[in-house]
C-alpha cells in the first residue's frame, strides 16, 4: 500500500494530463454535487473534490459515446477498424465504486462473446482510471443493497483514498503498477494510522449506507420477488407516475441499449451512427408494421426492471445496477427502485 | 479488428415479383456470404437503414443470396420501390439457424404462412439437399388468398423430390378459381398423419399465426420441447448488444430468431 501527499498528487495528475485529457470531479457550489470537469490547466480549481459520493453522470460515456458514428458507406473493400490512435486517451481520477463495477458490467456486453464492438473496446483499452473510495453517500445511494462497497474493489488501475494531507492508494492493474513505477519518487510507503483512517472512513460509509437502506430488500432476493409479480397489477401502480422521459436509462451507468441510425454524408455517401437509447420510449421495440411487444407504459417500465435484475441474471450472471442511485435522483416522476421492490415484494399476488 | 457494424456492398441483381406485395430481391455481395439455414442477414438500404432479413436461398450457394421481403414499412417500402442494379449493404449473418442436426431421423414438419414460407424455403432447400437423411418431411404452407402464395411455382418440385417428401397448401377463405384447400394454416394439422413422438415442428408467419399454430401443435399431442417458432422482434445490432430484441432473457439475435418454445413459453405476451 502507498500514500501520496496531495502536493504530489497533483504533480502526479499534471503529469499525465499531457498523456491525455484527463477528468476530475468538481463541486457545484450551489448544490454540493460533483461533476465531473475536464482539466485544462494547473494548479487545480478549488472546487475539484476527491471524496464526497459519486458523479452526477456516470462513467460510461467515455467508453459508449452518447452518440458514435461506427461506419461509413460504401468506402474501401475492407471492413477493419480505424486506426486505433485516431481514439482519444481519456484519464478519469475520482471515479466511485458504483461507477467502476457498472463498466465492467458493460464490458460482458460489448466485448464478450462472439462479436466485439471495436469502438468500445479501444476507448475502453485506453481509458485510464484512477477510482476513489466514497467518504460520503447521498440519500439514494443503495450500493450496500447490491452487496457491493462504498470504495473500489477491482476494475480501476490506480484508486484512492483521501486521509489527511494526502491519498491511501491502491494498485489494481498492470497499467497502474507502470504509472505507479514512472512516478514512484511521488509515492511514500503508507504509515500504519493511514490505512486505519482509511478503514475507519470506508465503515462509516458502509454503516450509513446500510442504515440509510435497511427498510428495502437486498439484492439477492430481487430475482426472486420478480419472478414471483410478472403479471401483477402493481406494477401499474409503480409506472402510473412515469412520463417516459428516459432519464432513468440515460443516467444509469449500467444502461448500455443502443440504436443504429443511417445517415446521408453527402452526394453517395452514408454513415452509420450508434447512439444511446430507452427502452422506456414507445418506439424502442416497435416494429415494422407497427408491432410492439410492449405497448403499454406499464409494459415498458416493467421490462427496465426484469432485464436489470432477472434477465440479464440469468444470461450474463450478474444484477446491472450498482446502486448508484442516480435513477432515484433524476426521475421526474419521484420513482425510486427500491421503493418499487419494496411494492412487488410486499403487495404482488402468489 | 472486424467492425461488424460495416456492410458489405451488395448489387440487386434481379427481382422477382412474388405476390402483389412480396418480392424476392436475389443480391450479388462483393464477396461470398456462408450462412446456416434461418439465420438472418441485416440489410441497409443506402441513408434509409437497416432490417433484418433471413435468406430465402439455399445455403450451399454463397455468391448470390435470395431474400423474400413482405412490403410492410420503411425499409421494406424502399426495397420494393427499388429497382435491379441498385445497391444496397449486407452485414451478418447473425443468430443461430435452424436446428438441423436435432432434425436427422425425425419426420420433419414445417408450417409456413404468407411471407414466412420465405425464411422456411431456405431450411427446405437444405432438407432437400438430402432428404434421406430425414424420416419424413412434410411441408404445410398458408396464405390469405390465392394471389398471396409465394413461391408457388416451386411447390410441385418439392413436393415430388421423394417420397418421404409432402407438400400441402391452403387459403384462407373461398376464391373464385381457386380449387385447393380451404382454411386456416392449423386446419392443415387436423388428422396429422404423422408420427408425432418422433417429429420436430418448425414454422414461421405472422405472430397471430405462430400463436394458433402453437396452440394446435400442443392440442395434437406435440410437446414444447418438439416446437421451433421464428420469432418476431427488433433485432438491430445482430450481436446481442443493443438490447432490443429480448425475449425473456433471451436476444432473439443471438439465441434465435428461430426459438424452442419450450425456452419461452413462460414469457408474458410472447406472441406479443
Amino acid at each position: 500500500m502507498h500514500f501520496i501527499d496531495s502536493t504530489n498528487f497533483e504533480r502526479l495528475l499534471k503529469k499525465l494530463s499531457s498523456e491525455g485529457e484527463l477528468f476530475v470531479p468538481v463541486r457545484n457550489e450551489e448544490n454540493g454535487k460533483l461533476s465531473l470537469s475536464r482539466v485544462d490547466a494547473f494548479p487545480l480549481d478549488e472546487n475539484v473534490c476527491f471524496d464526497g459520493y459519486r458523479t452526477v453522470e456516470p462513467l460510461k460515456g467515455f467508453a459508449q459515446f452518447l452518440r458514435s458514428p461506427v461506419a461509413e458507406y460504401p468506402s474501401a473493400d475492407s471492413d477493419e477498424m480505424a486506426d486505433p490512435d485516431g481514439f482519444p486517451d481519456y484519464i478519469v481520477v475520482g471515479a466511485r465504486a458504483c461507477d467502476v463495477n457498472s463498466l465492467e458490467l458493460i464490458d460482458r456486453i460489448q466485448v464478450e462473446g462472439e462479436f466485439i464492438d471495436p469502438f468500445y473496446k479501444i476507448r475502453r483499452d485506453k481509458l485510464l482510471l484512477i477510482a476513489a473510495d466514497c467518504s460520503e453517500c447521498g440519500d439514494s445511494c443503495f450500493c450496500t443493497l447490491l452487496g457491493n462497497k462504498p470504495w473500489p474493489e477491482k476494475g480501476f488501475d490506480l484508486s484512492i483514498a483521501k486521509v489527511s494531507g494526502g491519498f491511501v492508494v491502491d494498485i489494481g492493474s498492470d497499467r497502474g503498477t507502470a504509472v505507479f513505477e514512472e512516478n514512484k519518487d511521488l509515492f511514500t510507503e503508507t504509515r500504519e494510522g493511514q490505512i486505519k483512517a482509511r478503514d475507519e472512513i470506508r465503515e462509516r460509509v458502509a454503516s450509513e449506507l446500510e442504515q440509510k437502506n435497511k427498510d428495502f430488500p437486498a439484492a439477492d432476493k430481487l430475482p426472486e420477488i420478480l419472478r414471483g409479480a410478472l403479471n401483477d397489477e402493481v406494477w401499474d401502480e409503480i409506472a402510473a407516475h412515469c412520463v417516459e422521459c428516459g432519464a432513468c436509462t440515460n443516467i444509469c451507468p449500467t444502461c448500455y441499449c443502443f440504436l443504429l441510425f443511417d445517415q446521408k454524408l453527402d452526394g453517395e455517401h452514408f454513415q452509420r451512427v450508434q447512439s444511446w437509447d430507452s427502452c422506456q420510449v414507445t418506439g424502442y421495440a416497435r416494429m415494422a408494421g407497427m408491432l410492439n411487444p410492449r405497448p403499454r407504459l406499464t409494459d415498458r417500465v416493467k421490462h427496465r426492471y426484469y432485464h436489470k435484475y432477472d434477465y440479464l441474471v440469468s444470461s450474463h450472471e450478474a444484477i446491472y445496477c450498482t446502486g448508484c442511485g442516480r435513477c432515484i435522483d433524476t426521475c421526474s416522476a419521484g420513482i425510486d427502485m427500491r421503493e418499487s421492490f419494496k411494492k412487488v415484494k410486499e403487495k404482488a399476488k402468489r | 479488428m472486424k467492425n461488424p457494424y460495416y456492410p458489405i456492398d451488395a448489387v440487386i441483381e434481379e427481382i422477382i415479383e412474388e405476390t402483389p406485395t412480396i418480392k424476392t430481391f436475389v443480391l450479388k455481395p462483393a464477396r461470398p456470404i456462408e450462412f446456416r439455414a434461418g439465420q438472418f442477414m441485416q440489410l441497409t438500404l443506402p441513408g434509409i437503414g437497416e432490417a433484418p432479413f433471413t435468406p430465402s436461398s439455399s445455403p450451399k450457394v454463397t455468391e448470390k443470396m435470395e431474400i423474400t421481403i413482405l412490403r410492410t414499412g420503411k425499409v421494406t417500402d424502399a426495397l420494393h420501390e427499388s429497382e435491379a442494379g441498385a445497391k444496397v449493404g449486407l452485414r451478418g449473418p447473425f443468430g443461430k439457424g435452424y436446428p438441423l442436426d436435432k432434425l436427422k431421423g425425425k419426420e420433419v414438419l414445417l408450417v409456413g404462412g404468407g411471407v414466412g414460407l420465405a425464411p422456411l424455403r431456405s431450411l427446405i432447400h437444405a432438407l432437400l439437399d438430402k432428404p434421406s437423411d430425414y424420416k419424413r418431411i412434410s411441408i404445410k404452407n398458408g396464405a390469405r388468398l390465392p394471389e398471396e402464395l409465394c413461391f408457388n411455382d416451386q411447390y410441385d418440385e418439392w413436393g415430388n423430390a421423394a417420397p418421404n417428401v409432402d407438400f400441402t397448401c391452403t387459403i384462407d377463405t373461398p376464391a373464385s378459381g381457386w380449387e385447393g384447400k380451404v382454411g386456416l394454416v392449423t386446419t392443415l394439422l387436423d388428422n396429422l398423419d404423422i408420427d408425432i413422438e418422433n417429429s420436430i415442428a418448425l414454422s414461421c408467419g405472422p405472430e397471430i399465426m405462430l400463436k394458433f399454430v402453437t396452440l394446435k401443435l400442443l392440442e395434437v399431442g406435440y410437446k414444447p420441447p418438439q416446437i421451433y417458432l421464428s420469432m418476431n422482434r427488433k433485432m438491430s445490432c445482430g450481436m446481442g448488444k443493443c438490447g432490443r430484441c429480448n425475449v425473456g432473457h433471451y436476444y432473439l439475435c443471438v439465441d434465435g430468431p428461430d426459438m424452442c418454445y419450450d425456452k419461452i413459453k413462460h414469457v408474458p405476451n410472447v406472441f406479443g
